[in-house]
Formats: C-alpha cells, structure tokens, sequence
C-alpha cells in the first residue's frame, strides 16, 4: 500500500452536522467553480479556515457527528482536495459524503474526535487503523476493509478500475 | 443466524451465501438512473475512459426531470448533451415530461423484486416498494458501474419497523412517514437499512408504499424495502418488469433495531416550516392560513394522490386567495388522470397542471416560485427555507388530501373534515 494510506497534518475543528452541499459545493451558487468554492469553504462555521490550511501547507479536518450530512454533491471532495485537505476525522459520516470520500481518494477516519485540540499534530494510518495525536496514540479503530484501502491507495476508484477493470486487485 | 432483505439482496448480487452488516462486497448491478443534476459530472468522467462499447449501457436510463423543462439555456445544453450521450452510447433516455426518475424506471418495467439498482438522487429508496434494493449514488459510482456492471457497497445495518393496524379513512402513507420523522429526527436512521411490514403496509395500495420507501431518504436511510405480495406481482407484470426473485428476511434475521407502531389511530401529521422533522397532527393546527398549494414530486405525485385531491375538489372551487399547482409523477400518470376526468376536475375547481417531473420539489424550473410572506402547503419530501428558491416564504409538508383540504378552505385543513377527504380506492 501507497503512501496516500498515511496521512499527516494540523487538526482543524469543525463542529456536527456538517452540511457539505451548503458549506463545501456550488449547491446554492451555480456558476461558481471548485476554485472558487475552496476558498470559501466552511468559512460560516469557522472564520478563515480555508486560507489557514493552505498557509499551513495542508491539514485534516476534524468534526463532530454526521459529517457531510444529506444528498452530499461529489464537488466537495474536490473542493476538500483543492483546499490541501489531505484527511477527514470524524465521530460519523453521512452516507453520500463517505462513498464520494473514498471514490476520490479522500482518506476518510471514522472515531470519537472529542479530544481533539485545533492545531494538534495528527498523524493517521487507515491501513492499522490507528490516529496519533501529538505523538500520543489516541485511537485504534478496525481498519476500512481491504477494498476500499485499495481504493484510497489509487487514489479513487476511476483510477482503481483503470488499474483492475475487473476489480481483482489481490 | 439468518439475513435481513438488503443482505440477501446484496449477497446473491456479489456471488456469497452469507454477507454481515458492516461488510463492504463488490456487488453485480441491475440498472443505473441518471439524473440531469449530476448529468455533466457523469458524462465527463464516462467519456475519460474513451469511447468504448458501454455493455452496461442498456441497463441504463437518463432521465431529465429536475429542470422538466428547462428554466434557462445552461439546463437546455445540459438536456441536448444528455440527448446526444444517450445516442451515441445506447443508454436510454426519458425526455423532459416524461416524468419523474423514480416513476419511469418502475413503469418502465426496469426493475423487479430482488434486484439491485443505483441512481444518482437521494430518493432512489423508492425502489424498495418493489422489493428492489435502491440507492442514491454519485457520477464516479455510475461511471464505475456502466465500466465494470459493478459498485462496492457496505452492506448497512437494517431496522425492522412493523406498522401495526389499518390507516382510518383520510390518513395516508405521507402521514406514518411524517410521524416516523418526529420520532427518529431528519436523518435518524442515517446509513440504515429499513424494512417495513406490517397489516398497514400489506394494506396499502402500491402508490401508497412508494411513498412510505421514498420518504425514508429524509430519515437518512440508505434503502427502504417491502416483502413483496401478489399486488407488488401484478403491477410488476402489469408494467413488463423481468420475473421477480422475490426476497424476504428470514425469521431469525440480525436487525440493529426493531419497532412497533400502531398507526390505526394516527391522525394526518404536517411537517411545519423549515425541518422535515417539524412534526405535529394536522388536528393540532387552527387557523394557519395558505396561499399556494402543490401536488406532486416523487413522494406524492401518483395517480392515488391525484384522486385523492379530486375528490375534495370536485365541483368546488379553490378557496379565494389560494392558487394551486399540480404536477403529476410521470406522462402515464398525467394521461390516467385525464381518462379518470381528474384533470378536468381540478382544472375547474381552479388548479393548474404543469408537466411531469420535479418542478413542485425544489423551485428550479422558476416556474413555481412562492412570494414573500406566502405560505406553502406541498407534498414534497423537503422544507428547506429557500427550498422553492424564495427565503422568505414558509414551506409545509403533508398528504395530497392534507393540501387540497386546505386549498378548499384556504387554512391548514384535516381532510377527514371535509367531505370527500375520507376518500380511498381499494385496488
């Protein structure tokens, strides 16, 4: 497995519910491009988060319950990539948001993140299923199951299927 | 340790005896829908893998519905590129009119007991009345799936909610997925799978149980499906659907929950303004008054609720002040009702129809705006502020007999009040 299957960066916190469709995507401002939306993005729930990240050179969000919540456009995980967001850590995630998390290459960590402090080095390894946390261990969840690492590894399943077309990768 | 529905549904279509919740398989698709919001996306990503043969392409439907027609040029091109897709790669296509997703894959006998099917809107749930396990998906699935005929899936947890007792005369499958929303929240059962059962849901007309499976997208569920029975073979026959594999849950099926509810006494419910979950019996409402009146989308734009709304406002008139609109689910619909006379009743009681497709539900044809201060009693499945694309304007949510009751009265009205509101068609 690829490096893609471990992901380090600065925690960034955003709270539950996280509506991607409203926060993350062209939803409500048709015209408006993925470039655009980035730098924008989730800026009601946490003011500048956007342009931190990037002066960061990256980073992981980190969130509460139901992260990208309802229908969940696919442009959010764009977004999500354009804005250097290498990783989600969340205590759960609306169904559309994990599938498109996955099928974009967007490492995704399903785990309770309450104590987790903004600006915390994070260090994530899908593949052991473990999260570090200043050098702490703080997590140790069942690791995603072997397909959907595959997956993550090629970063998404378009570049997965170019590779297995027949979706035998073992 | 037997299997719920979903698991078996899913097991057969990944070539296992046996998969768990939790689980993720690579499972043989059925049939893939694709909606003209997700249409640019899913093009794009299909032709990056070149142009050949699509084998999958004629287990395919494009369907324009959600701009049907078109409100701008931007959606227009949108159509014309779908057109032209459906063309060349031998995928089929419902043209603008034709009616709503979730309607013309049933009706066009595309789906049948057993099956698996994907299509990219939330609602897609609404194949489970049929005994199909349905779900909403992205372009990057259907493009896997028209490349490879196969998607992974997380086999989900599934509930078991048992509607005990018959629906009273006026109550209709809208008003037990209202309540189910009070009780669980927008979301509630997020990831889950639910099977219903239940004298209710055996009772129930097949619109009625389309209805109960597509509502369960706003409890966050990931499929809704029904045992199927002999009304479920006879209109699957009826629209030229393949032989079924009928699939029921065995008697010691693993379930996440299991509830009881008894909806022999529940009143019609009303989501108010803003939040799905805003619930609260119609019976509780004095005085609220409405100005537009919508019936359609693909929660409740069916022939049942068409007649539903008919029988209220049958040589009456639309009270002073309120304008109504309806859309019907799909061109079959439309043509039903206009050989039931329906539409010739509703037409001079003072409603107006406008084509089959999704225009009542999110406002983006432009042509169904409410003004500022209006409220709006819908069949819709969403209440958004904003939802129908004015911030300003309250949105409520009940049964096509809760709407036409209160288009008659120009209040929020329980139908079991009026006469002609106890109306039902037994099949």
């Amino acid at each position: 497995m690829s490096n893609q299957l471990v992901v380090q960066g600065s925690a960034f916190l955003l709270g539950d519910d996280v509506n991607t469709d409203l926060n993350c995507s062209n939803k409500y401002l048709p015209g408006k491009s993925v470039d655009d939306v980035a730098k924008y993005a989730f800026d009601q729930l946490s003011p500048g988060i956007a342009s931190r990240i990037v002066s960061l050179g990256g980073g992981i969000l980190v969130a509460g319950k139901h992260f990208g919540i309802n229908s969940s456009r696919e442009q959010a995980t764009h977004v999500l990539h354009k804005m250097k967001v290498h990783a989600v850590v969340a205590q759960s995630f609306g169904r559309q948001f994990f599938r498109n998390a996955i099928n974009n290459g967007l490492p995704v960590f399903e785990c309770d993140t309450a104590l987790i402090q903004e600006g915390q080095a994070l260090a994530l390894d899908l593949s052991s299923g473990t999260l570090h946390c200043d050098g702490y261990l703080i997590q140790k969840v069942p690791p995603l199951p072997a397909e959907i690492l595959a997956i993550l590894s090629m970063g998404g399943l378009l570049p997965f299927l170019k590779q297995y077309p027949d979706w035998k990768f073992a | 340790m037997g299997s719920t529905i979903v698991e078996k549904i899913l097991a057969r279509h990944a070539g296992r005896d046996v998969v768990q919740a939790g689980e993720v398989v690579v499972a043989e698709v059925d049939y893939a829908m694709v909606t003209d919001t997700r249409a640019v996306n899913t093009i794009k990503l299909i032709d990056s893998f070149g142009d050949q043969p699509l084998r999958f392409a004629n287990k395919t439907s494009l369907v324009l519905d959600h701009y049907s027609p078109p409100p701008n040029q931007e959606a227009a091109d949108i159509h014309s590129s779908m057109r032209a897709f459906a063309t060349k790669r031998g995928t089929g296509l419902y043209d603008i009119g034709d009616g709503i997703c979730h309607q013309v894959l049933p009706e066009g006998g595309h789906l049948t007991c057993g099956d698996l099917v994907v299509g990219t809107d939330t609602h897609s749930v609404t194949y489970g009345a049929f005994n199909a396990f349905g779900t909403g998906i992205e372009g990057t699935d259907v493009c896997a799936v028209m490349m490879s005929s196969q998607l992974w899936f997380r086999v989900p947890e599934t509930v078991r909610i048992d509607l005990q007792g018959v629906l009273a005369p006026g109550v209709w499958a809208k008003d037990i997925t209202l309540a189910l929303l009070g009780k669980f929240g927008a979301e509630g059962l997020n990831y889950h799978a639910i099977e219903y059962v239940g004298d209710a849901v055996a009772a129930m007309a097949i619109d009625d149980r389309m209805t109960l499976c597509n509502h369960a997208a706003e409890l966050g569920a990931k499929a809704a499906i029904l045992e199927p029975d002999e009304k479920t073979f006879a209109w699957l026959k009826a629209h030229g659907a393949k032989t079924p594999q009928p699939t029921f849950a065995d008697v010691d099926a693993n379930y996440i929950g299991r509830y009881t509810i008894d909806v022999a006494n529940l009143a019609p419910q009303l989501a108010r303004k803003h939040e799905v979950d805003n619930i609260v019996g119609v019976d509780q409402i004095e005085r609220q008054k409405i100005q537009f009146a919508l019936i359609g989308t693909c929660t409740n734009g069916r022939l049942d609720d068409i007649r539903q709304a008919a029988s209220i406002l049958k040589g009456r008139k639309l009270a002073s002040g309120v304008r109504m609109i309806v859309t019907p689910a799909s061109r079959q619909i439309y043509l039903a009702a206009l050989k039931e006379g329906l539409i010739e009743i509703l037409t001079l009681a003072g409603a107006s129809f406008e084509s089959a497709g999704c225009g009542t539900c999110v406002g983006i044809t432009n042509r169904l705006v409410p003004g500022n201060g209006d409220t709006v009693i819908s069949t819709a499945n969403r209440n958004f502020k904003g939802r129908l694309t004015n911030k300003n304007a309250d949105i409520w949510l009940g049964s096509a007999a809760t709407v036409a009751a209160s288009a008659l009265t120009g209040y929020i009205t329980d139908p079991r009040t009026v006469e002609g509101g106890t109306w039902r068609f037994h099949a």
